[in-house]
């Protein structure tokens, strides 16, 4: 509780809204649903699951996992947290070896799930607990069930707080090819992040190839993951953060960096971040239950504290982000990503050398 | 088999002598140089061999069909972004290899045969440069050279009015310059190790002819030590070139793209191995011939310092001259050591460290996290300790057998044996783990995901640290010493565990905490062979490094730190307090 008072005071109302939900967390453990209760009997048998993610950042996933395990108490969740393209190449590899280690696989590129299931690598189960969540968030979802929305990431622009004001700030992303911004813009990569990856491939399809040129020429400092620009600008390297992940932002500026989110009018890059639970499970009850967590209002709650999107009506947004309904937002589809990113990728490393 | 003689007619005079047959005993009944070398030829096959023509063989394969096909070489050499990033990688093995030079000739020659004041403070720097993991260093220094932000940026706007910054790290300078900081260790290890070895009685007959002191350094002693200058060379080139954390922290903001980095997006789905087997080619040339060169330049001179017939070591006076070289000593210290060390623990004890160093920015909650929440951080500490010791043990017994064998000339073709061992470190790091991966992640051995593949590919990779290092302690001792024991009697595994082993032990446990170190701090080849229970400490700070929270990769870099020099400082209580700071 007192994490929760602490964070009360920095982003008011919401705060409190979220502090009367978790007492009621315990006493969730006790009346258990009935599919949650058969399923963690099997799962404490396997007493364990492993889970690869390149969704939240490590602490928040880290979060995720233990929160899991003081719901289900006797599982355990070995969390591999890595960016997206990481994640699914170790995967991949695990796959090459024919090695079962991965339970639960969590991407935000949703390519990745597409694949899966295609290969018919992914368990055929469908989250009972699913029926609850945020109708934008269901519809989102593997019409089958086999995959489930379990992120909803944003990505936006950033600004220094001290160095750039509210005015004269970038207010969409056609904004920040103004040659005004030469040498203050920071990004990450698409060859590293998924985000990235897909805010590219919808930069092109908006605009054309010719802004990640006109982008080019305003010279931004590359990273590699989507977060990179919140270190950037933390550093005061650059001034202004370009598809920066609100969760991590968010959370950066709960610490007191001087940071502030843009909610670009062109759109915020809505990624729903797929997970399922893989066919090969090694432990596929436990898996079972994870992905019944996943879409339950527990873990609503917990990532909520990170500043993640609430997947549930009855938990609230994070503190200091926008209700979803109160922005523009743009989504690729599946079969845009799948097919853009890896063009995308090329197209960027012509265009940017790396 | 020039010995075997001796140890036939020896064995049974030793059983007839004790009815206690030792298992030394038999062993000398049958061999033991020929049942070793065996034994070394296949281990070196499973560690280096086997991986390496795997990769080679595999660099030919199509992906789908497994037959043969030159269309991966047609691919990775078939554009120039590609081939840049070769010449790329090569130049910064160059520059970093000879600043690193620059930088750690003096001050190991300082430390060895002046009277320099602050020798300690030298030594701190040395082992400080060396334990600091160069993607950390990296971090710390975007911190200061940053070319917006950069406190020394800052300072010098401040300073100079200037609007362009003094130096930015995002650039090649700014690449070599971290890779030289963080590893001259390499160069100043083993050039004060040989320069310790040679008396003063060589520069004494040099003053006596008439030459100076600055003379007698240039001519006599720097060229005594040659092979190691040469040897700490081509280990920083071949470190620079297989760096990945570097190039990824500071190259892609620059726009510098190396093989590492290329290398990486061969391994973008879909993976293609064959094609990144393809690229890493050229690079076991390159090593072979800088092998070669290295061979060439040091053909036919002498350079055997420890004679066994005694010789008094002296430190040389320089009088003002050492203020000159302590100031010389201090400034390398001051860039590799304690600027980024400074601001990568403001960092670490700030909760916004954007914020700059204030009283109420102020936290331990960075530790406390890593400490007492965080799944991932403890685990991967103790598997980085215990990766790291076990395979420095593997890899320095394992030099020292084939060093021995080699330089004594034991067995046919020992120089192959050398290049087998002195292999791995052209290899990328990421290579080498795609080599292993290819060799031995699949079933049979099915080791992926598990410590062995981990442990074996540490042994592997810096098996050639371990071999220059023994190579150099056994090349040091003439082998009448050996021999002398010889005629009296003694077998050859006697001699050398009675007179060799003592005379190289200390070089052996520095080689060991060398390898330790470089282990325990290694990325390149730990980031595509970890499983979900082997992350070691470089993995997950490099994880960490991409997550945006810096607060938290601070501090887990200040316990990898802390952990480290635990380790060195009961290594050098182990070794004795002279160990460090032995003279002659």
């Amino acid at each position: 509780m007192t994490g929760l008072t602490k964070r009360g005071l920095l982003a008011g109302a919401a705060g409190i809204g979220a502090a009367a939900i978790i007492p009621s967390r315990r006493a969730a453990a006790q009346d258990m649903p009935a599919h949650e209760r058969e399923l963690y009997a099997a799962a404490q048998r396997e007493g364990q699951l492993t889970w690869y993610t390149g969704q939240m950042q490590a602490e928040p996933s880290e979060a995720i996992g233990r929160a899991f395990t003081e719901r289900y108490p006797g599982v355990r969740v070995n969390v591999v947290r890595s960016t997206s393209q990481v994640a699914f190449q170790r995967l991949s590899q695990d796959m090459r070896a024919r090695v079962r280690q991965c339970d639960v696989f969590s991407s935000v590129d949703q390519s990745h799930l597409t694949f899966l299931k295609r290969e018919g690598h992914l368990l055929e189960y469908r989250p009972r607990n699913a029926e609850g969540m945020l109708k934008v968030v269901r519809d989102l979802g593997d019409p089958d069930g086999l995959f489930q929305v379990t992120y909803l990431a944003l990505y936006m622009l950033g600004r220094r707080t001290d160095r750039v004001s509210e005015a004269e700030a970038p207010k969409s992303w056609q904004d920040i090819i103004d040659p005004k911004w030469k040498d203050q813009l920071s990004v990450g990569h698409p060859g590293f992040s998924g985000a990235i990856g897909s805010w590219a491939v919808m930069m092109r399809k908006m605009y054309g190839v010719d802004y990640l040129r006109a982008l080019e020429r305003n010279k931004p400092q590359i990273g590699r993951s989507a977060a990179d620009p919140v270190t950037v600008l933390n550093a005061g390297e650059r001034t202004i953060g370009v598809g920066m992940p609100s969760a991590t932002s968010l959370l950066s500026i709960s610490r007191g960096n001087p940071l502030a989110l843009i909610y670009p009018t062109d759109g915020t890059l809505m990624v729903p971040a797929p997970s399922g639970a893989l066919k090969n499970a090694p432990n596929p009850n436990a898996a079972k239950l994870f992905m019944e967590y996943f879409t339950g209002p527990i873990y609503s709650q917990t990532v909520r504290q990170y500043f993640g999107e609430s997947l549930r009506p009855e938990v609230p947004a994070p503190d200091g982000a926008k209700a979803l309904d109160q922005f523009a937002a743009m989504t690729p589809t599946a079969e845009e990503v799948e097919k853009g990113i890896p063009e995308i990728r090329e197209i960027w490393r012509d265009i940017f050398g790396v | 088999m020039p010995d075997s003689g001796t140890l036939s007619a020896r064995g049974p005079a030793a059983v007839a002598g004790s009815r206690r047959v030792t298992w030394l005993g038999r062993l000398r009944n049958i061999e033991p140089v020929m049942l070793l070398w065996i034994a070394l030829i296949g281990v070196l096959l499973f560690l280096v061999a086997f991986p390496l023509a795997k990769l080679f063989v595999v660099s030919f394969e199509d992906q789908r069909t497994g037959a043969f096909t030159l269309a991966n070489y047609a691919f990775a050499y078939g554009r120039e972004r590609y081939i840049n990033a070769l010449v790329n990688s090569l130049l910064l093995g160059l520059a970093s290899a000879t600043l690193a030079v620059i930088l750690a000739v003096p001050m190991a020659w300082a430390v060895s045969r002046t009277d320099m004041p602050g020798k300690g403070l030298t030594w701190a720097t040395v082992l400080g440069a060396f334990i600091l993991p160069p993607y950390l260093s990296a971090i710390g220094w975007i911190l200061l050279a940053g070319p917006n932000s950069g406190f020394v940026n800052r300072f010098w706007r401040d300073l100079t009015g200037f609007e362009a910054p003094l130096f930015n790290i995002f650039s090649f300078e700014g690449m070599t310059l971290v890779i030289a900081l963080n590893s001259f260790p390499l160069v100043f290890i083993f050039v004060k190790a040989a320069l310790d070895l040679v008396s003063s009685e060589m520069e004494d007959a040099a003053n006596i002819l008439g030459a100076g002191t600055w003379t007698a350094m240039r001519r006599i002693s720097i060229p005594l030590v040659m092979p190691a200058i040469l040897g700490g060379f081509i280990l920083v080139f071949l470190e620079a070139i297989s760096l990945f954390g570097v190039p990824a922290i500071l190259g892609i903001p620059a726009r510098l793209n190396v093989v590492t980095t290329q290398l990486w997006q061969f391994f973008e789905w879909p993976v293609r191995v064959e094609v990144a087997a393809a690229y890493a080619m050229p690079l076991l040339m390159i090593t072979a011939g800088l092998i070669a060169v290295q061979k060439l330049l040091l053909a036919r001179k002498g350079f055997v310092s420890q004679t066994g017939k005694g010789g008094e070591r002296r430190l040389i006076r320089l009088g003002r001259w050492r203020w000159a070289l302590f100031a010389w000593c201090a400034g390398v210290g001051l860039l590799a050591v304690a600027m980024p060390l400074f601001v990568l623990a403001q960092a670490s004890f700030a909760k916004a460290w954007g914020r700059g160093f204030a009283l109420d920015n102020l936290t331990l909650a960075n530790y406390r996290l890593l400490i007492f929440e965080h799944e991932m951080a403890m685990q991967s500490v103790w598997n980085t300790v215990w990766f790291s010791a076990t395979a420095a043990t593997i890899a320095v017994l394992l030099a020292l057998l084939i060093a021995y064998i080699v330089n004594r000339r034991l067995v046919p073709f020992g120089d192959a044996l050398a290049f087998v061992a002195m292999a791995p470190f052209v290899i990328p790091g990421i290579v080498m783990a795609i080599g292993f991966y290819a060799a031995y992640a699949a079933p049979p051995l099915a080791l992926y995901g598990t410590a062995a593949l981990i442990i074996l590919a540490f042994a592997a990779r810096f098996l050639p640290i371990a071999y220059a290092n023994s190579a150099a302690a056994i090349r040091a001792v003439h082998p009448e010493m050996e021999e002398a024991a010889r005629i009296l009697g003694s077998g050859r595994l006697h001699a050398v565990w009675r007179i060799t082993t003592p005379l190289v032990r200390k070089a052996l446990l520095g080689g060991w905490l060398i390898v330790f170190i470089v282990a325990s701090r290694e990325l390149s080849a730990a980031i595509f062979l970890v499983g979900p229970r082997t992350r070691t400490m470089a993995v997950l700070l490099y994880d960490m490094s991409e997550a945006g929270n810096f607060e938290v990769l601070a501090a887990f870099g200040g316990i990898l730190l802390v952990i480290t020099m635990a380790f060195v400082g009961i290594g050098m209580k182990l070794l004795g307090r002279d160990f460090m700071l032995r003279r002659g």
